[in-house]
């Protein structure tokens, strides 16, 4: 949903520079080294997760914290799918997504009725719990994890991520202009007055929670057969969420390309600064994370959208006034 | 048949009687006004007729069909709608967002987002919010957010709205503007079940009105009858006379 008015315009050209950035993305793996090509594929991969936690945590403004959870379930059902049933990838993927879904609308009944910091606990606790059931689990090898497949080329999954961060973005594009997605919005506003307005909050929280899912059960699929090796601390990670939910806060919750951006920003900085020194590349990105957050608490997009442009909001930020 | 009839309605808080078996009827079109003291159970009717908190005894009904066990949602589907006494806008959603919202979800709904939008300008425009159809919810001023709470109520295209004190903290020329605009909702058809503090408003608009006070109904008749009821002036001016004292004048 537009917080806000926004000229036409603005959106037109957003989208033809997405265009362009797609066909550029498109062509990349022709003319790049591998480094970069795999660079790049975890971009998309970020950019796909901080898409996926935006539907559910930006729209809907639901906290949610149990993301890893669905990577860990797409990742296993790929996984398991192609080695114990030696099903071929394509077809072990949509397998992953959908009992992410499953998966999604199953907890999502029961936790979606918490509010705010319960209902992000509520979804810690189901990350923690499959994690312990995967780990006891004969199907999934248990503890010492289990081997993929090892792909004949990379540059596959570059276009896998590519074509799962697309559809992440575009789900972010057409919910907030769809009936779904105005409730969703209400919902996120206020309860109380949407329920007086028709709406019935559950299965519409429910569907944002789904659809949020999905991609993260996907990325978990791909992720899964592109490392080749996974076990359980590897998958139903929590740092995937917590990702995810730093990228869509620093870009822009609630806003369709927000979190995209929020992705490249921080993984290519985390690369940068990974190169320059891997003891202080932490403390540079935690003091970053920091600032921003002061200065920018709902993100990038709002920056730009200040009067003013971004040197007036830290200014007034400095001098103690709310944008 | 009455559009919404009440029976035995009563309303238990812990121990405190909030409702106390009180009967209610509102006919098609009328204009009803409730009035009494603070904490008389005018909110909580309200609340109970929307489903927001459930009954201890009683029963509703809207246009024959019993509301028991209907969630707030599918009550506002049956074409009953309210407004807060605090106003309840969607804040970051544009004030046109905000009024598309209850076209989507109403019974018969709008035929997709474009024609809830283009709804919802016919809305504001009768409310007299057109102009501010772009900016955020957030950024209206009381009056227009007392507008915005009338258009969303209308968007649901109810057959009775109950209206929790949509005049608190206008002025007196605001107050008559808010009269005017309800008068014309009530001519298109639309029952109102007016709660207000503002009598002037209530007595001037009312068909009939209903008095609450310690969740009874003490009075219930036109607003003429109503004001020179003896229980309402106590009620309203108080009893300071201890029991054996002489009666005050």
């Amino acid at each position: 949903m537009a917080r806000g008015p926004q000229p036409r315009g603005a959106n037109r050209g957003a989208l033809l520079l997405a265009a362009a950035a797609l066909a550029a993305a498109l062509a990349f793996p022709t003319v790049a080294s591998t480094y970069y090509i795999r660079l790049l594929t975890g971009i998309f991969m970020f950019g796909a997760l901080a898409s996926a936690w935006n539907l559910i945590g930006g729209y809907a403004g639901y906290p949610d914290f149990g993301g890893a959870a669905f990577v860990g379930i797409g990742a296993y059902t790929t996984g398991i799918l192609m080695v114990r049933a030696h099903v071929p990838f394509a077809a072990a993927l949509p397998a992953g997504g959908l009992l992410a879904i499953v998966a999604a609308v199953a907890m999502g009944s029961v936790l979606l009725r918490l509010r705010g910091h319960y209902f992000a606990i509520a979804t810690l606790g189901f990350v923690i719990v499959l994690q312990q059931v995967a780990s006891n689990l004969d199907i999934t090898g248990g503890g010492t994890g289990m081997n993929l497949p090892v792909a004949r080329t990379f540059t596959a999954f570059y276009y896998w991520m590519l074509a799962l961060l697309v559809l992440a973005v575009t789900a972010g594009i057409v919910l907030p202009r769809s009936r779904v997605g105005y409730a969703i919005a209400a919902i996120r506003e206020n309860q109380d007055a949407a329920q007086v307005l028709g709406i019935e909050p559950l299965p519409y929280k429910i569907v944002a929670y789904a659809a949020s899912a999905v991609f993260f059960g996907l990325a978990g699929g791909i992720y899964a057969s592109w490392f080749t090796f996974i076990d359980p601390p590897t998958v139903f990670n929590v740092d995937f969420t917590i990702q995810a939910i730093v990228m869509a806060v620093f870009g822009g919750p609630g806003t369709a390309f927000g979190p995209l951006v929020g992705a490249i920003v921080l993984k290519s900085l985390d690369t940068v600064l990974t190169n320059i020194s891997v003891f202080f590349h932490d403390i540079f990105f935690g003091a970053l994370v920091v600032l921003l957050v002061i200065f920018a608490p709902r993100g990038l997009a709002e920056l730009f959208r200040a009067p003013g442009g971004i040197a007036a909001a830290i200014r007034a930020e400095v001098r103690g006034q709310r944008i | 048949m009455p559009l919404l009839l009440g029976r035995g309605v009563t309303k238990v808080f812990s121990r405190l009687i909030a409702l106390d078996r009180i009967d209610v009827s509102i006919e098609q079109g009328e204009i009803v006004g409730l009035i009494g003291p603070n904490g008389a159970g005018k909110s909580t009717l309200v609340n109970t007729i929307t489903g927001m908190e459930p009954l201890t005894e009683g029963s509703f009904e809207f246009e024959g069909r019993a509301l028991h066990g209907l969630r707030p949602a599918a009550i506002a589907r049956l074409g009953l709608a309210r407004t807060f006494q605090i106003a309840q806008p969607l804040r970051n959603m544009t004030v046109r967002q905000n009024v598309a919202v209850p076209s989507l979800f109403r019974a018969g709904p709008a035929a997709g987002v474009a024609a809830a939008l283009r709804e919802a300008d016919a809305t504001l425009e009768a409310v007299g919010l057109a102009p501010k159809a772009d900016l955020p919810a957030r950024a209206l001023t009381t009056p227009d957010l007392r507008r915005l709470e009338l258009a969303k109520a209308l968007a649901l295209r109810p057959r009775l709205m109950l209206l929790d004190e949509v005049m608190a903290g206008l002025t007196p020329a605001e107050v008559d503007a808010e009269m005017a605009m309800l008068r014309r909702v009530s001519a298109g058809g639309v029952a109102l079940l007016v709660i207000e503090h503002v009598l002037r408003a209530v007595m001037g608009l009312s068909h009939r009105v209903i008095v609450l006070h310690h969740g009874r109904k003490i009075a219930d008749g036109p607003p003429g009858q109503v004001t020179r009821d003896p229980d309402v002036i106590r009620a309203y001016l108080g009893t300071p006379s201890p029991p054996g004292s002489a009666p005050r004048r």
